[in-house]
């Protein structure tokens, strides 16, 4: 009865199928719900920032920059308290990376400014001297897709249930609500409103008139999801 | 019983399983080998009489004609 | 067949156009990957093409470049070639299959012409291996379907009953390949459901650590079964075939082939070691990758032990060359990554230079090897040509194996260079180094590591060359001097 699968591949399909399956069916399946609880303070993306969140996308600062601080001493000085699993509850994707060409960012905006992050994106040398760094000067010409990011935040709210217009507690004991209106034209009002704090916060004159006009350029957006990341 | 303790017995229990199985499996090719029942290396072969000319080693039950030099 | 004139012969032609993808994909994908090498030793070279040439648009189209056009293409084309040949069926005989496997063709390369363009435009999901949007992971579905038809159709009407080993490969690689990008790629198109936004733009079905541990699940076995087991097919064919030797022992291919099967799948949780999935994943994910040894260790032992007796071979044939430094490279590498799996290891590694140093001595010497290995074994057979030049061959070989040495010994020295700086702590408990200085650091290493990068590229311009010379100019051949295990060859 031996030397059997090797002549019926039908058998010996079912055979590696059953063999490689196993250790997803073990591993990955039963641990879904327990890990996606979000910690308190854990809050969802506003419609700006989860635009500024495509951006990071877009132009993969992933695949420079991590966003996972490991339980060691060293990494805690440099970068801030060690990432907790439930903080990542609302991050679809998750942006861990893979390669630090540059440092981890899961905080940076606890001790990052706007001023900064306006430099750096500009010219990361006249920040960081000695940095690889691309500049991204087309951040500050092109127009952030506001629409995508709020049909982003709509789907996750009706689809995984993401809480929007819901009190969360905050670690200091306050509540949120992070707002996502019924329609895109009340949405385009609270980014622009939101849009108008960062770029108050900014220099580049062409950056502040967009936002005057009530364009929103993608410099804006990503600041925006770089200062929520504490 | 709780979830991770199938987990772990599913888990403890297959792998014991598939281990056994390849080792019954792979013990009794070497003895069909060594007591003469069958001979198993001759399907190396398979890679160096590949001409479509050759003639296979076994052929698929009777559905077709092995192909004549 | 009773009655049939001419002689019945393999068809080739789905082969053939595989093997131009491969090589058009090949010289895209390293070309980018090696300007983008350059960029990070020299970051002025991020600005020749405005927002489409930064390093982080390039990097995906590079790995998506080598792993889905070059790679993927590589083998498509020894299954359209192997698979005829150890089941001792033509695709001539089934008009069916031969729609299928042009229609294979074409669809995949549209999908890849599709994935350059919009990877360009920055339309990319993030998920490493996986960055295309939904709309072309539906035509991903459609070709390797496709394959799947091609691959169990041929089975179905073979002559020889056993399946040989480089077919249980091409199964195991179909059908993981088929679950893993299935279950990686679940997500919800956001236009569908708002109707707002842009049509192709989706969200992931999972969130945070699942997100993670799925997407690893996936990227780690993607190198399995796409950078192992199809790798690891050719190897058991064309190996014994082009040196004329069957296979050292077919009671351990089998072995390694149902150990890697299942241990595979479970090491994929060592990419999160010290990261928030449970402890006891990322110890599973540690614990395997150490019993991973054995099984990929079978495979390349069994592929050196074929050459006993006939080590001559090695100084005579350049495509014996290459094969054997692959397989040897294949060892090197399922070591360095379990060592790169215990969590004292991870622990310093994890982030650094070294995790692209291992992958590139896996791909560049093992995948990369094999492939043009196989190219240079199938082109005489897919043309009636003699080789081009075999002298070419072996500047290649040498060209490229120095190019190989200098990638990974920069990046080893780079990786833990980096690592040890990011702990390094003063008398105080202070941090040494500010992250900038761990960068700056590094400049002379990525400039070898670039060198090394040109060397290789250099190498493949080179393939490319002696295959298109072969094609036009080589030697015409008769059917008879194309039935022997060693490739024909020009002396010069």
């Amino acid at each position: 009865m031996f030397h059997w699968l090797e002549e019926r591949p039908f058998f010996f399909a079912v055979g590696v199928f059953t063999v490689v399956s196993f250790a997803g069916l073990i591993e990955i399946l039963p641990n879904f719900a327990e890990a996606s609880r979000p910690t308190v303070g854990t809050k969802p993306y506003s419609t700006l920032e989860l635009a500024g969140r495509h951006v990071y996308i877009a132009d993969s600062c992933n695949a420079c920059h991590s966003q996972l601080i490991r339980p060691f001493k060293s990494e805690t000085d440099r970068y801030g308290m060690y990432s907790l699993s439930g903080e990542y509850a609302y991050d679809r994707p998750f942006l861990w990376g893979s390669k630090r060409a540059g440092p981890d960012l899961h905080r940076v905006g606890a001790y990052r400014t706007t001023d900064w992050h306006e430099n750096h994106m500009w010219e990361p040398v006249s920040v960081v001297p000695g940095s690889i760094m691309p500049a991204y000067k087309h951040m500050f010409s092109n127009q952030a897709d506001i629409e995508t990011a709020y049909a982003e935040a709509v789907t996750v709210n009706k689809v995984f249930n993401v809480p929007y217009n819901t009190n969360i507690t905050m670690r200091d004991g306050s509540t949120a609500n992070v707002k996502l209106p019924a329609t895109y034209d009340e949405a385009k009002a609270d980014v622009l409103a939101e849009a108008k704090i960062i770029a108050s916060g900014m220099k580049n004159q062409d950056v502040k008139d967009a936002v005057e006009r009530g364009e929103i350029p993608q410099i804006v957006a990503l600041i925006a999801y770089l200062n929520s990341l504490k | 019983m709780e979830l991770g303790q199938i987990q772990a017995y599913a888990y403890f229990f297959f792998t014991a399983f598939l281990v056994v199985s390849l080792y019954a499996y792979i013990f009794h090719l070497y003895r069909a080998e060594k007591k003469g029942t069958r001979n198993y290396e001759k399907y190396g072969n398979l890679a160096l009489n590949d001409e479509v000319s050759t003639n296979p080693i076994e052929t698929v039950g009777g559905a077709r004609e092995p192909l004549k030099k | 067949m009773g009655g049939n004139q001419t002689p019945l012969a393999y068809d080739y032609t789905v082969a053939r156009l595989f093997l131009y993808a491969t090589i058009l994909f090949g010289i895209i994908g390293m070309t980018i990957g090696v300007f983008i090498a350059f960029q990070m030793a020299f970051p002025e070279l991020n600005y020749l093409f405005g927002e489409y040439g930064t390093f982080s648009r390039l990097r995906p189209i590079h790995t998506n470049g080598v792993a889905f056009g070059f790679t993927v293409s590589g083998i498509f084309a020894t299954w359209y070639y192997v698979g005829q040949r150890v089941l001792k069926v033509s695709m001539a005989e089934s008009p069916f299959l031969m729609v299928v496997g042009k229609l294979h063709f074409a669809v995949y390369i549209l999908t890849i012409l599709l994935a350059v363009v919009t990877l360009f435009a920055g339309i990319t999901t993030s998920k490493e291996y996986a960055e295309l949007e939904w709309p072309l992971d539906l035509l991903v579905v459609v070709f390797w379907v496709l394959w799947g038809v091609s691959i169990f159709g041929l089975i179905g009407i073979r002559r020889e009953r056993t399946l040989y080993i480089s077919i249980w490969y091409y199964i195991a690689t179909f059908l993981a390949v088929a679950m893993l990008f299935l279950f990686n790629n679940m997500a919800v198109p956001t236009a569908l459901v708002s109707g707002h936004g842009d049509w192709y733009h989706s969200v992931s079905w999972y969130a945070g650590t699942n997100d993670a541990l799925v997407q690893w699940w996936y990227g780690h076995n993607a190198v399995a079964f796409v950078f192992t087991t199809p790798i690891v097919a050719m190897i058991y064919y064309f190996l014994p075939k082009e040196s004329g030797q069957a296979v050292y022992s077919y009671k351990l291919s089998l072995l390694s082939f149902w150990g890697l099967m299942f241990v595979y799948l479970w090491a994929g949780g060592h990419h999160l070691i010290y990261s928030t999935v449970p402890d006891w994943m990322q110890t599973m994910g540690s614990v395997f990758s150490i019993v991973l040894i054995l099984p990929s260790w079978g495979s390349a032992i069994n592929m050196l032990l074929t050459m006993k007796g006939e080590w001559n071979q090695l100084q005579s044939n350049p495509l014996i060359k290459f094969m054997v430094l692959g397989s040897t490279f294949y060892m090197l590498s399922t070591l360095e990554g379990p060592i790169q799996a215990i969590k004292s290891v991870n622990a310093l590694a994890h982030f650094t230079d070294w995790i692209p140093g291992h992958v590139h001595d896996g791909t560049l010497g093992w995948v990369g090897f094999m492939i043009i290995a196989s190219m240079y074994h199938m082109t005489p057979r897919l043309f009636k040509r003699e080789l081009y030049s075999k002298s070419l061959m072996e500047t290649q070989f040498w060209l490229q194996t120095i190019g190989i040495v200098l990638y990974f010994s920069s990046m080893w020295i780079a990786g833990i260079t980096q690592g040890m700086m990011w702990r390094a702590t003063d008398e105080f408990g202070n941090l040494s180094y500010s992250f900038i200085d761990t960068v700056v650091v590094l400049h002379p290493y990525y400039t070898v590591r670039a060198i090394g990068g040109l060397l290789y590229l250099t190498g493949i311009f080179i393939w490319a060359y002696n295959i298109y010379k072969t094609i036009t100019d080589g030697r015409k051949l008769e059917d008879k001097e194309l039935n022997v295990n060693r490739s024909p060859m020009s002396a010069n």
